[in-house]
């Protein structure tokens, strides 16, 4: 049996100090007819165990004379009425009930919420554990690299891109002072490019190319020798003119036998 | 080690007897020359004479005699040599001529020697070449000698054959 707390019934005071009676009386009659309901339950349970298969023949006559009386107290008494004020008032204790639990969980929730120190809880969360026991592997596994690459739009990326503006935002010169030439420079290991480079092999084709000798005796040579063969061809014009001249004063036909040696007499 | 002739009158005639004027030129040239050697031994001479005797520094003058003879063997071992050694002294080599025997070969020392003695005894010679038909001075005709025109650089004793180009001579060249 249900034991009302003392605060329950200091509701049914009003706040000068009187009782609701009406209400005491409702509640009476309410607590009344549950005691009631409970006892006679009991009791007909107990009867039902005793007395079942003769009671329950001779019930059904009863049960239809019951049905019978039903029928007619329902037409005269205006039940209908009544049970509708019953669920009226079932469905407004539902409702008082329901916002008494949300209260009593709000409640209920804040106090634990008071009680719970968050950066304990997290404190005592050992993430390294909780890393410990994902299997990136088996993450990285499941991603397929060609599917995401095949979902990029590259060309609609691209075409969104204004090359123009971002080379007009880079300041080339400033990029350039801060290059230092000579330290690249002195990184370039000129002895080793060197190294690779086959000089004596070079030289020898550029001179096998070049016929350097031809040209320095051309160099040398060409001045004082045209000189002097504009000299000797002089000489052999004035030698022809000459024997001319000797000849025609000699009267002689004929021209002279200069030729090369062999058309001399054998000695 | 030849030389391209770039003038073609002058390549037709290589080897061909030289004339008159070209040797006269020579020849000149070869007086000079002899006169320059005689004047070096008398330079040699008193700065001997310098030294061995002390100042004055001057020439020697020498008897007329021996000037002249002094002069003629100083030409005669000159031309002697250099006809014998490589055909063309140093007239020759100017004139381009070269002086070969009758099959144009390199003149021996002995035939060389006689012709230098003549020449140096008996230059009037030397006109003779107007005359001949050969082209051949009185020494020549004696010695049996020919001077011929050879620009070519050859080496000693390497007188071109005869009928023969004196050198090779690459065609097209002008």
């Amino acid at each position: 049996m249900l034991v009302p707390l003392p605060s329950e019934l200091a509701d049914l005071r009003a706040r000068d100090g009187r009782v609701d009676m009406p209400r005491l009386l409702a509640a009476a009659a309410l607590g009344l007819a549950v005691e009631a309901q409970r006892r006679s339950l009991d009791t007909a349970a107990a009867v039902a165990g005793r007395f079942g298969w003769p009671l329950r023949a001779l019930a059904r006559p009863a049960v239809a004379v019951a049905r019978g009386s039903v029928a007619v107290a329902r037409h005269h008494l205006d039940l209908d009425l009544w049970a509708a004020r019953g669920l009226a008032e079932q469905r407004r204790g539902l409702e008082a009930a329901v916002r008494a639990v949300r209260a009593l969980i709000a409640a209920l929730v804040a106090a634990v919420l008071d009680e719970v120190d968050l950066d304990e809880v997290v404190a005592r969360v050992d993430l390294d554990q909780v890393v410990a026991h994902v299997d990136l592997d088996r993450i990285v596994d499941r991603i397929n690299p060609n599917q995401i690459a095949a979902r990029i739009d590259l060309d609609g990326i691209v075409d969104r891109v204004d090359i123009d503006a971002i080379a007009q935002r880079i300041d080339l010169d400033a990029i350039v002072q801060r290059i230092d030439l000579d330290a690249v420079v002195a990184r370039v290991d000129i002895d080793a490019i060197l190294a690779r480079v086959d000089l004596p092999g070079l030289t020898v084709q550029v001179i096998d190319e070049v016929d350097l000798g031809e040209i320095i005796r051309e160099s040398s040579s060409t001045m004082a020798s045209e000189t002097v063969d504009a000299l000797r061809v002089q000489g052999m014009r004035v030698d022809g003119l000459v024997s001319r001249i000797v000849d025609r004063i000699l009267q002689r036909e004929g021209q002279r036998q200069t030729g090369p040696l062999d058309e001399a007499p054998p000695p | 080690m030849n030389r391209d002739i770039r003038h073609a009158e002058a390549r037709a005639l290589q080897g061909h007897r030289a004339g008159f004027a070209s040797r006269v030129v020579a020849d000149l040239v070869d007086l000079g020359v002899a006169w320059l050697l005689g004047l070096s031994a008398l330079v040699a001479a008193g700065v001997v004479g310098y030294l061995l005797t002390g100042p004055p520094l001057a020439l020697p003058v020498l008897p007329n005699w021996l000037d002249a003879t002094a002069g003629g063997a100083i030409a005669v071992g000159y031309l002697t040599f250099s006809w014998s050694a490589t055909g063309r002294s140093v007239g020759k080599q100017v004139a381009g001529l070269r002086v070969v025997d009758r099959r144009g070969q390199r003149l021996s020392l002995r035939r060389s020697f006689a012709r230098a003695v003549l020449y140096v005894l008996f230059p009037i010679g030397l006109l003779w070449i107007l005359a001949s038909r050969r082209n051949a001075s009185l020494q020549d005709l004696v010695v049996g000698t020919a001077v011929v025109y050879d620009w070519a650089y050859q080496p000693a004793g390497e007188a071109h054959p005869p009928g023969d180009a004196p050198s090779p001579r690459p065609a097209g060249s002008s």
